[in-house]
Parts: structure tokens; sequence; C-alpha cells
């Protein structure tokens, strides 16, 4: 657990021996089995997910359809972050794809830390604006890229996630219909690395 | 535009900060001279594609518009009014040269810390972190609702939400602005805005 922490954490400013030891002991450790869901609509969300193990599906209920907004695996943070930052009820579901272990700190323990040291503040500042950039990035490469590039760019940027995630969950995240990412597959089969799709 | 006493923005200022923080006067009149006011005509760039953005802009008079340049023509990402902040955001954390061009639609007066201010403002008053974690916090759950509701709602409900909680912008705002934002068509945008006159 350690290892996850600090490999996070290691990307925001010099934090001390003392200071990363407040946050661990301030963080629990959730086991989630295959399809386990870490949280339904209209719960609220009390925790923020760093990913130890695993890959996890964030998703929201349009109609029947089920509708992708985030893969998460080794790495990266998960959470229903609108719920835990705002209190209102999740209108998002998070389901482990694969057995999968994540690191998990509640809204209190947060709260806890803000009030121990300015520090804790700037680190949550730039965890949270790193979020708040990625979402930009998401919106920008929609508007700049058309759909075969962001499938492109996905895979280029994601070859372990291709073989982990089932291939309609990333048509789902990537807006793009199924069958519209099965042609995608066909066309660009001559890349070994798209081959493996196959 | 009628511009207004210089004393006026600063109370503009604090009563917008106050809104995040318990900020005393004593402590404003600190942070004062790390903000800057400063005025645009119509139609003039806060932010150019490929500058770097140095800026975060509270807008205290006008309106503003943030919009991105591609093959099929611009596409809207934001349009804010009095009240909002606006900057090129990646371009200002990650000091790289910005995506997106920001625009004053009408003469439009902002209220302005720079980033070599604003690092200076973090490392000088422990107060300021927890400012800059809440505006970070609230402008994410701002985008996380926008991204949601372009994903989950008709473009119907999308038309009629944003018109209800900015009854205002169809005056100010060409209405080919507005449409890109919400990401309906022209010609859509139109019909529904007949739907809209009859309701009213």
């Amino acid at each position: 657990m350690e290892k996850a922490l600090g490999n996070y954490l290691v990307r925001y400013p010099n934090l001390t021996d003392e200071e990363l030891e407040m946050i661990r002991a301030r963080m629990e450790v959730r086991e989630l089995a295959k399809r386990q869901l870490l949280i339904q609509p209209g719960e609220q969300e009390e925790y923020l997910n760093l990913v130890a193990k695993g890959v996890l599906r964030k998703f929201f209920y349009k109609g029947r359809e089920e509708v992708i907004t985030q893969l998460a695996k080794e790495g990266d943070l998960i959470s229903s972050s609108v719920s835990f930052f705002s209190g209102q009820p999740s209108q998002y579901a998070i389901e482990a794809l694969e057995p999968s272990t994540v690191y998990a700190i509640s809204r209190t323990h947060l709260e806890e830390l803000y009030a121990i040291s300015p520090k804790m503040e700037r680190l949550a500042r730039l965890v949270i604006t790193d979020l708040y950039l990625s979402k930009e990035k998401w919106e920008q490469d929609h508007i700049q890229f058309d759909i075969r590039q962001r499938f492109v760019n996905f895979v280029h940027n994601n070859t372990d996630l291709i073989q982990r995630v089932p291939q309609k969950y990333i048509a789902s995240y990537l807006n793009i219909k199924p069958e519209t990412f099965s042609r995608l597959k066909h066309l660009l089969k001559k890349s070994p690395l798209i081959a493996t799709l196959s | 535009m009628q511009k207004l006493e210089q004393e006026t923005y600063w109370k503009l200022l604090f009563d917008f900060l106050q809104r995040y923080v318990p900020l005393t006067e004593e402590a404003f009149t600190q942070w004062r001279p790390y903000f800057e006011i400063r005025e645009f005509g119509k139609k003039r760039m806060l932010v150019h594609k490929g500058e770097i953005e140095d800026y975060v802009n509270i807008i205290a008079q006008g309106l503003v518009r943030k919009y991105m340049k591609v093959k099929k023509g611009d596409v809207t990402l934001q349009i804010a009014p009095e009240g909002h902040m606006v900057h090129s955001e990646r371009s200002f954390h990650l000091r790289q040269p910005s995506d997106v061009f920001i625009e004053t639609i009408e003469p439009t007066i902002v209220i302005s810390i720079s980033y070599d201010n604003l690092q200076a403002l973090y490392q000088n008053d422990p107060l300021a972190e927890k400012l800059g974690r809440l505006f970070a916090t609230e402008m994410f759950i701002i985008k996380d609702k926008r991204f949601f509701d372009i994903l989950k709602k008709s473009t119907r409900e999308i038309f009629l939400d944003y018109m209800k909680t900015h009854p205002q912008m169809l005056q100010r705002v060409p209405q080919k602005f507005i449409a890109s934002y919400l990401n309906i068509k022209p010609e859509t945008f139109s019909r529904l805005k007949h739907l809209l006159k009859k309701k009213v």
C-alpha cells in the first residue's frame, strides 16, 4: 500500500516521511471482487479511491444504456467525485472489471488532513486541479480529434487496457458506436499494436 | 459600459473571495496588490492560441467567450458573464501554449491574478491554498456536470435548462455561440427557440 501511495504522491511537492505517514494512517484498503460495485447511483460518495490493483469503470445510466466516463487502472484515482466534493447523491456507478484493490480516503479523514497543515491543502489543490485538467483535455480531444484519431490515440496510450477491458466498454468510453469501433479495428489491423485487438 | 470607481472593483473582488474563504478586511489589504484590473474593448483577445496563459480572470463587467478553432469552424467552450472566472486552464496550470482562444464579446473589465502572483500568494498565506483548493473543486464540479448533461440529456432539455438558468444570454450573445456551446446545430437551435416563445 505504501508503495502505491508513494508512487502516486511522488508527482506532488516534497512531502516528508512524517506527512506521508499522516496520510497513510488515514487511508483504508478496500477489496473488490470482479463485478462488485464500489458505489451505485443515489448513494453518497464517501471516498476518493486510488487503484492499487485492478481495473474499474465509472458509468451512468441513460435509459437502459450504460455510458462510461472513466476506465481506471493502477495508479489512477477513481471516485464519484462530484458526489464526494458536493455531498449530493451520486449519479454514477463504479464497478470493478477485475478483482481489484483500492486505497481509499474518506471525506472526514481528508478534512482532518486539511486542518493539520496547509501543505495538505496544497496537495489537495494540485490533485483536484489535475482531475479538472484531465476533464478539460477530454473535452478538447473530443473537439479536436475525429473518432478515428481518438481511437488511435487511446490504443497507443492504453495498450494494457485494450487487453483487459471488454471492447464495448472502450467503445462507450470513447463515445464511439460499437459497429464503428469494429470497423476502426479492422481498418487499423495493419498496425501490430492494434492487431492484438482482433 | 459604464466604468465603475476603482474601489468598486476591489469590493467586487472582496465579495467574490469571501464566498469561498473567511477573508478579513486586513488580510484582503495584503492580498489586493497581487491582483490587477484589466480593461478590454469589444472583440479583444485575452489569450490567443499558442500563447501561454498568464492570468486567471474574474469578470467584473462584460462578457467573454472561450473557443477552439477546428476544421468545421469555431467551437465555443465557455460563455462567461459577470461573476464568472475564465482562463485557459491547461495552459495556465501546465505552462504550455494555449489550445484555445479567449475573446471578449462586449467591452469587458476583468480582475486578474498572474501565475507568478498566485504562486506567491499561495506561499505567503495558507488561506490562499484553501481558496485555491475550493476554486479547483468548484470548477471541477461545474465541468463534470456539463459533460454529464451533454452525454445524458436530450437536446431539448439542454436548451431549456440553459435558457432557464441564463435568461439574459440570448440578448447578449450571438445565437451561434450559444448553439455551439450547447452542442446544438444552429437550425435545431432556431427551432427550439420558437418552442420557447410559445411557452413564454
